[in-house]
Parts: structure tokens; sequence; C-alpha cells
């Protein structure tokens, strides 16, 4: 399967009154076709703000890319004009946003908003626009779809919300859909729907999926690969199954461990990490990570380390990952 | 506000409402809004119907019945010079909603684009409109009103004379133009302010950039996500400035810079009685009090429905 997105040294930052706020320093990934990426990351770690700046959302001023390309389909979405980011945004990119309860206009009717994409990209006319928003609500499974299209958003639950707003997403049949943490702002029972929709619709669809999160839970039951990011920086990069085995960064060892398990004893406490993610206005010179990490050395506080390959698709950027590795198989043994 | 909600997967019989519909409704259950409304409607009946309702010509002169109190063939009495003051009265209600709807009509113009350009673009954009605001609030309006009726109408009349066009000249469509444009091209900038406010706190709701992820153009996502989002207060404070406009058209007329007699209006039939026969003949109360009375009902009108609209748009605040 072919690159579909290929972001390179991507570096978002903020120019603010307290100084220039470092969102995003640097990131490298790349998304395959018809495959789903997890983010993964604590607030303010730079995991909405990078998919926003590949979008080119990111409110100008005070907001600036300030290096790096996204690559689509072989085309820099850094550098190409106005016209042409909002001809893929919606058509071949699409978003769909934390709470369902704030990203729908209160005064258009769920028709009106659904319909808008469908008739700015593929030129439907408003009839045609209308039939197509029907079989889209029914695909994310909104029962009485035709009764229920003229209504206003507050006449629908949160979980439904969600569900139109994927809708609204898909409209377009995007090839790449970013979710930024979708299932944050609903319940349990109604994240796991949601969560089950998703699924489904990229096996009919085919299309890939950046999903954002910072539940580890959710992303361990969706994702082929997860980027885990820490201040800005990707700080490991590895298949699921191979993240939750292996991990190799302190860092993703700690959000590992502040997860309570259904399958451990009672009584096993969590870990918590120590300590709070550095000021973005002041970024520390080595290692972001390196003042709360257990595994620290001189040379983190100094030098910062870049990703490198650790195990086979695996990458890891820290200076100490083989001790990491080691004491953790002496504490399994 | 209060929402019924059909839990997932449930259908529960609903009608849909829009939120316009509920708006109204809240209007029509409050007692001063509808007074309001009442008059409102009442002044833009006579202004629609002046020529069928008013019982004699606003301009008909008849020296033998001048300054008559109130009586059966002439209800408000008559001026100084015969006329009849309930048809004089009842045309002035059209010069009032002709130069009110006009005067909204530039507000609105300038004031919406204006301030939605500056909260949506900031920068050069923003600079410019609110610097331009804020010299207009800078002035004293009176005087500002005074100094645009006083300048421009001696300059379109001569450019009028010396391009022929003599029926401009001469006629009272001039005065017209005078008070709409000099009330207009003050009136915008509180609107600008605040639709500029609305504008930068609605452009950060998810669902605007929500709309800019999907793809959707600049003066689409303005026209259609943000203003109708944004518009809430706006029109409370226009429905309270239309009873200021009244007020204001009545006092440039009243001294004499706005309409000109014989054309009807509230302020100089004030001015004409007030000033030249009142001090002589105090005991013709109705000469003043008639139309200064309407005029405050007029103004007490606006702002009962402007509150009115106020607790309908806003709920949240009522309680």
């Amino acid at each position: 399967m072919g690159t579909l997105l290929e972001v390179k040294d991507l570096r978002t930052e903020f120019h603010t009154q307290d100084g220039i706020v470092h969102a995003v320093n640097g990131v490298s990934f790349h998304v395959d076709e018809g495959e789903t990426l997890g983010l993964v990351g604590e607030s303010g770690c730079g995991k909405s703000v990078s998919m926003l700046s590949v979008m080119r959302l990111i409110p100008m001023p005070p907001g600036k890319i300030a290096s790096g390309s996204v690559l689509f389909q072989g085309r820099d979405l850094v550098k190409v004009d106005d016209e042409e980011i909002r001809s893929v945004r919606g058509n071949k990119i699409a978003m769909v946003f934390q709470d369902p309860m704030t990203s729908l206009n209160p005064v258009l009717t769920i028709n009106t908003q659904i319909s808008e994409a469908l008739e700015l990209h593929l030129g439907m006319t408003k009839e045609q626009a209308r039939k197509r928003a029907v079989e889209l609500l029914k695909m994310v499974g909104i029962p009485e779809a035709e009764g229920r299209i003229d209504d206003y958003p507050h006449q629908f639950s949160g979980g439904m919300r969600q569900r139109v707003m994927i809708a609204m997403a898909l409209s377009c049949s995007p090839q790449l859909l970013i979710a930024d943490e979708p299932t944050t702002a609903l319940d349990v029972t109604i994240q796991a729907q949601i969560t089950d929709i998703v699924k489904r619709l990229k096996r009919e669809l085919g299309m890939a999926i950046i999903w954002i999160t910072h539940d580890l839970g959710v992303i361990a039951g969706l994702a082929d690969r997860i980027n885990v990011m820490y201040a800005g920086f990707v700080i490991e990069s590895a298949s699921n199954k191979e993240l939750f085995a292996n991990p190799l960064h302190p860092y993703t060892l700690g959000l590992l461990g502040s997860i309570p398990r259904l399958d451990e004893a009672h009584k096993a406490k969590l870990t918590p990490i120590e300590g709070l993610p550095p000021d973005l206005i002041e970024m520390p010179k080595g290692c972001p990570f390196h003042d709360r990490c257990a595994y620290r050395t001189d040379k983190c506080a100094n030098e910062n380390p870049a990703l490198e390959l650790g195990a086979v698709r695996h990458q890891v950027a820290c200076w100490n990952w083989q001790d990491v590795q080691k004491l953790r198989a002496t504490i399994k043994r | 506000m209060t929402q019924t909600r059909s839990p997932a997967g449930i259908d529960l019989p609903h009608r849909a409402r829009s939120p316009q519909r509920r708006v109204v409704g809240r209007l029509l259950r409050n007692p001063p809004a509808l007074i309001g409304l009442g008059v409102v409607a009442a002044m833009i009946l006579c202004a629609i119907f002046a020529p069928q309702l008013a019982p004699y010509a606003y301009d008909a002169q008849d020296l033998s019945i001048a300054r008559q109190a109130p009586s059966p063939a002439h209800w408000f009495g008559t001026d100084d010079l015969g006329r009849d003051m309930l048809s004089r009265i009842i045309w002035g209600a059209r010069s009032a909603v002709f130069v009110i709807v006009m005067v909204m009509i530039v507000n609105l113009g300038l004031g919406v684009p204006l301030g939605a350009a500056a909260g949506y673009f900031g920068g050069w954009v923003e600079t410019v409109v609110m610097r331009a605001a804020d010299i207009l609030f800078a002035f004293p309006g009176l005087l500002f009103v005074f100094f645009i009726a006083a300048t421009i109408k001696p300059a379109i009349l001569t450019w009028a004379r010396e391009a022929g066009w003599r029926d401009l000249a001469n006629s009272g469509y001039l005065d017209y133009a005078v008070v709409i444009i000099a009330l207009g091209v003050i009136g915008w900038a509180g609107l600008a302010r605040m639709v500029r406010a609305q504008v930068l706190a609605v452009k950060e709701r998810e669902y605007v950039i929500g709309a800019q992820a999907i793809g959707v153009p600049t003066w689409k996502i303005i026209a259609r996500h943000i203003l109708p989002n944004a518009l809430a207060p706006v029109i409370v404070a226009l429905s309270m400035g239309l009873g200021d406009i009244a007020l204001s058209e009545g006092y440039l007329s009243f001294l004499g810079i706005g309409l000109q007699p014989p054309a009807p209006s509230w302020g100089n039939i004030l001015s004409d009685n007030a000033g030249r026969y009142w001090r002589m003949f105090p005991q013709m109360i109705w000469m003043v009090w008639i139309p200064g009375l309407i005029l405050a009902a007029v103004v007490f009108a606006f702002n009962f429905l402007g509150d009115g609209l106020n607790e309908a748009l806003n709920p949240e605040l009522v309680d």
C-alpha cells in the first residue's frame, strides 16, 4: 500500500504576548492508504495542533507553521494556495471534532450542514444533496433519517450528534479521516458505539484514519500503528501490538502504568507520572521528558534524542531505551 | 434553555421547532413587548395608509380655522395655518418610518459588514474600522449630525443646480437625504463594535472550525455560520436604536436642519407650534402635547420591544 500522507519536520508555533509557544517541534510521520494511525499523548502535547496544521486550520496569527512539509497526494499542503487547500478540506481530508455538543451550528438544520460539503465539493443540487444526506444518516445508524434530517442540533443527543458529525465528515468519501478525540466527550457505552461505527465504515469505505486520543484503551482496539507524542515531539512510534507488548520510552511506560486494568489484582496501585510537562514557551535544552524520567542520565538534560529504530518497525526517541528494556525484563522475571 | 432530547435509538414524536419560532413564541408571551409591538405596528400602518387614513391633506391650509382646539371635525385640533393636526401627525408617521427604515438600512449596511470583517480578519482591517468608529464616538453625536447636515446640504444643492436638476434642488427629497445620510453615517459605529465583539466570540466556536474543515469559503463562513449566531444582541440594540433614530429625526427637524415644512414631521410640528405660538397662547396645550406624547410613545414602544426581544433571544438572562 502506498503512502497517503507524509509529514516531515513539521513545526508549529504560536506567537503570544508571553513568548513563542512551541506547540509542535519537528514532527515527522506518515499514514499509509487505508491505515489507522493512533496519536496518543496528554493534553497540550501537540496532538490536535499537529493535525490542525496538516489541514492548515491553525488560526494565523497568532499561529504559524514555522517549517516542514505535509505531502498529500504529491502536493505540499503547507505551500498550496487557499483555494486549493479548501478543495482538499472536507473533500479529501475530513475531520471529526471532540465535542459534538459544540461542533454543530445551532441555527442550521442537520440537512443544511451535511449538504454543505456535498454542494461545495461534489457540485450536487439541493435535492441530490438531501437524498445523499439521508443515506449518510442511515449509514451512521440514525433511525428514521428522513424524519430527522430537518431537525436542529439541539434535538439530538450527544451520541447522535457525533454520528451526524461522522456523517458530515464522510459525506465526500475522503481518503483520510482525522478524528480529534471523537469519543472523549461521550459516555462509555456511546464511545463503544461510535468506535464500532467508525470501524465498520472504515471496512466499507477503506479510508485511512488518524485517531487522536489520550485513551489508550480506545486506541488499542482501533489502530494499526500508534505514535506517542510528548511536548510537541513524537517520542515513540510502533505497531499497535508492539507498543503495548514492548514499550521502550519511559513516558509510554508511565502512560501504561497509569491506567487501571481489569485483569490485575484489586490492590495493584496505579503509578502516576511525577511532575508536569515542560513549559512550551521555554523548552528544556535536552529531552523534554528528562526531569520527570526515572531513567535519566546527564546526557538527557543536555541533548534531545532523535527518533531511532529500537526494534522491528518500532522507533523511539530516548538515549537509554536499551536500559529501559533490560530493566523491564528483570522486573518481569 | 430547556430542551427535550430523545435518547439514542428511541424515536419520540417530535416537532421541528426552529430557533426563530421559539423566539417569536417567547416574545408574544411578554406583555410590555406586545404593547411595544402594537404601537410600532400602528405607526407602520399609519405610514403605509397615510393617504387613506388622514382626513385632510397634510398641507391643506385654512386660516379661518387656525389654532382650533380638538373637535369632532379636527380630533387633534389645528395649527397656526389651520392645517389639521391629526392629518399632519399621520403623515408625520410616514416620514418617521421612512427615515427609520432608511437609516437602519444604512447603519446595517455599513455596521454589519465592517464589524464582521474587523472581527474575522483582525489585523489592519480591524485597526482601520475600529479607529474610524472611535473617531465617531469621540465626537458628540448631535454635533456631528449638525456638522454633516449643515455641510452636505449646501454642497448637494450647488451640485444639483449646476447639474440642472431643479426638481431635486427645490424639493423636500433633499431634506430626507440629509437626515438619512447624517444619521446613517454616525449610527453604524456602535453596530460595528457590537458585531465585531460577537464575531470574535463566535469565530472560535468548534462549528466554525468545523465549517473551515469542510472547505467552506470565507465569505460563506461569515455569512452563514458566524453572523446568524452573532446577531441576537445586534437585533436587540437595533430595535432600541430605532426609537433613537425617530427621536433624532425629531430633534433635527425641531432645530430646523431636518425636514422642512410643509413636509410633515413630528419634530417640525413641535417646533412650529412650540416656537411661534405656544408662548403666546399657553392654553393651547394640545399643540405641543399631542405630537410630543406621540413621539415619546414611539420611543418607549421601541424600547419595550427591544427589552422583549432581549429576553426572547437570551432566555437564560431572565431567570
